[in-house]
């Protein structure tokens, strides 16, 4: 259509009208190179170090493949294989457990904490308050989790030595195979729970506060006031939280090296755990990929539900 | 009688006893309530550090020896200097965490405000698509490409070699993601206004924009700089001599299988190893605390 009209003009008519778009194109064209130059690390990384990957561990998956002779292609014999493998049900079920107890534990007492530190104390307080349950979310989990194993031994650790105090019995807390999940969720809690307030406490900041003293006038008690004002205000940091606790739950690992070593037997060790042994004792590359794969799975599954959610029912002021 | 006790209404109870007088007197002892409450979690939270800083100035013969001492009793440094000169290498194994984290951070405070500046005031064809397929990247956990990028630095001959951790982690789309907020915050007129002067993009970016971005720039190298710092799972797997390990390897190291390890000096060089996230703590956590929350409460 352009080409056909253009045709019947002069040339000069024609370079007239092309001037000012040419000019603004090749501004764009500038900006356009600009873009792409500036985008190009990122883009190169990504591509090499994520996209890539992703892509190659997808096909390993399909594959049998132990580094020494190339890749053997076998179709979903690797997805077959995990219906059959008591070992990924037993690590499987332990990193659902792990996952759960940090949804109820983490965001629970975040919440409590937040809604008691968001209540008008002395500013040094709310300070040093903030700061002590924050901390440990800087350290990296293997120093806290190698400062936790000592306070877990049965016979020296202070926490026996407390327990036994107050008349209770030594627990053996590493080397059970209740407590040593105990003691992993005790050490997620612990560490992750002082970001979760952060936010909380970020959220109720944002809640007006005439709206809370309109709905007390009006005679709510706090708990009214807190279940039907408070807590749809903060629907979407409450989303935010509960999916960050699930995706990291779900990559539990060192954690768990540094206080159980997974055990006793598989009774604390997680998926990712048992990823990185069938993929690097083992060198079982291709059923190590296709166990990868599951998990990505599920981690982009509770991101996509988090992003569509928070569309729909949370509230979004 | 009791026909008319079920026709009251129960709502017209509630204000009454809501304007009551307990109600007033309720946030007092709430209060107090409370403040104990936030003391006990506080306490939880600083006791483990302080038993580890206490028992790393203890004789390490007695550093199991019940009960637990809270405030150190004497002031013995040699666990330090026990720890450093074990068989464990951890002067060196700091110095390569040290030399990973600063090369990460650096490589990313480059790499992603001008990945974020472009996205946020450049127009180039496939912007969007190429943004989401970034973010989408932040669904990927690091456990499904370990495999591959292993094979990778194998092939490459990176194994063992902290160029297999340097170079995957100098760029990354939480960086690009903060610092395109930053940039989308910046008034256009700011921009133009450099153009028209005749600065070129590099220029306008360079001198205008990325000293408006000071204060994100450090926060994303901050961050960048402990994540590298405390990374666990792909050091473990990529270096495998106590040389080449990084300061987290070398502890698990030292602890030893069941925690067998002399703990004074363990807790000696644990306490060495959170001295970066307690400088950072006390340097920049106004800083960090506000990027971290923005995001998820704002959207």
């Amino acid at each position: 259509m352009t080409t056909t009209t253009r045709t019947n003009l002069s040339p000069a008519a024609l370079e007239a009208r092309r001037g000012r778009p040419d000019r603004l194109s090749s501004v764009k064209r500038r900006d356009a190179l600009t873009g792409y130059a500036f985008t190009a690390p990122t883009i190169i990384g990504f591509l090499i170090f994520v996209l890539g990957p992703l892509i190659a561990a997808i096909y390993l998956s399909l594959t049998k493949y132990n580094i020494l002779t190339a890749p053997k292609f076998v179709g979903f014999d690797n997805y077959a294989r995990m219906f059959r493998d008591e070992r990924l049900a037993t690590t499987y079920g332990n990193t659902v457990l792990y996952v759960g107890a940090a949804v109820v534990l983490i965001n629970g007492f975040a919440l409590l904490f937040a809604v008691l530190i968001n209540q008008k104390l002395p500013k040094a307080m709310t300070y040093f308050f903030r700061s002590a349950y924050f901390f440990p979310y800087l350290v990296a989990l293997v120093y806290v989790s190698i400062i936790w194993q000592a306070l877990f031994q049965k016979d020296t650790g202070i926490l026996n030595y407390y327990i036994a105090g107050l008349g209770g019995e030594r627990i053996d807390w590493l080397n059970s195979s209740e407590f040593s999940k105990v003691s992993v969720v005790i050490v997620d809690t612990w560490r992750n729970l002082g970001f979760a307030m952060l936010i909380y406490v970020a959220a109720l900041q944002e809640v007006p506060k005439e709206m809370v003293e309109a709905a007390r006038v009006d005679g709510a008690n706090e708990w009214q006031v807190f279940r039907r004002i408070v807590l749809p205000m903060i629907s979407q940091a409450t989303f935010f939280n509960i999916t960050i606790t699930i995706i990291g739950a779900f990559q539990i690992y060192e954690s768990v090296i540094v206080l159980t070593r997974g055990g006793p037997g598989d009774a604390s060790r997680s998926v990712v755990m048992y990823i990185a042994e069938v993929a690097f004792n083992k060198f079982d590359m291709g059923y190590a990929s296709a166990i990868a794969v599951t998990l990505f799975i599920i981690i982009m599954l509770v991101t996509l539900a988090q992003f569509r959610l928070r569309k729909s029912w949370v509230n979004n002021e | 009688m009791s026909n008319l006790n079920a026709a009251v209404p129960p709502a017209a109870v509630i204000p009454v006893t809501g304007k009551g007088k307990p109600a007033r007197r309720r946030p007092g002892i709430g209060k107090s309530l409370s403040i104990a409450l936030l003391i006990l979690g506080a306490v939880g939270m600083i006791a483990p550090f302080l038993w580890m800083f206490t028992t790393s100035l203890r004789d390490a013969s007695h550093a199991y020896d019940l009960p637990p001492q809270w405030l150190p009793a004497e002031w013995d440094w040699s666990n330090y200097a026990d720890a450093v000169s074990g068989p464990v290498p951890i002067l060196k194994n700091m110095f390569n965490s040290a030399i990973i984290a600063i090369a990460v951070s650096i490589g990313m405070i480059i790499t992603a405000p001008m990945a974020g500046y472009a996205f946020a005031k450049l127009e180039f064809p496939g912007k969007n698509t190429i943004f989401v397929g970034l973010l989408s990247s932040l669904m990927v956990p690091a456990q499904v490409t370990i495999i591959p990028l292993f094979l990778l630095m194998r092939t490459f001959g990176l194994l063992d070699n902290p160029l297999s951790l340097i170079l995957p982690g100098i760029t990354g789309a939480l960086g690009v993601f903060l610092l395109r907020q930053f940039f989308l915050g910046l008034p256009q007129e700011i921009i133009d206004a450099a153009r028209m002067d005749g600065a070129n993009a590099w220029q306008t970016y360079r001198l205008i924009a990325l000293p408006l971005a000071k204060n994100a720039v450090s926060t994303l190298g901050v961050i960048t700089f402990l994540g590298s710092w405390n990374a666990y799972f792909a050091p473990s797997i990529f270096l495998n001599s106590t040389e080449t390990a990084t300061l987290p390897l070398g502890l698990v190291l030292m602890l030893g299988p069941y925690g067998a390890g002399n703990i004074a000096q363990v807790m000696a060089a644990t306490t060495i190893a959170i001295a970066p996230a307690l400088i950072v703590f006390l340097v920049a956590q106004r800083w960090i605390i506000a990027s971290l929350t923005q995001s998820a409460v704002k959207g």
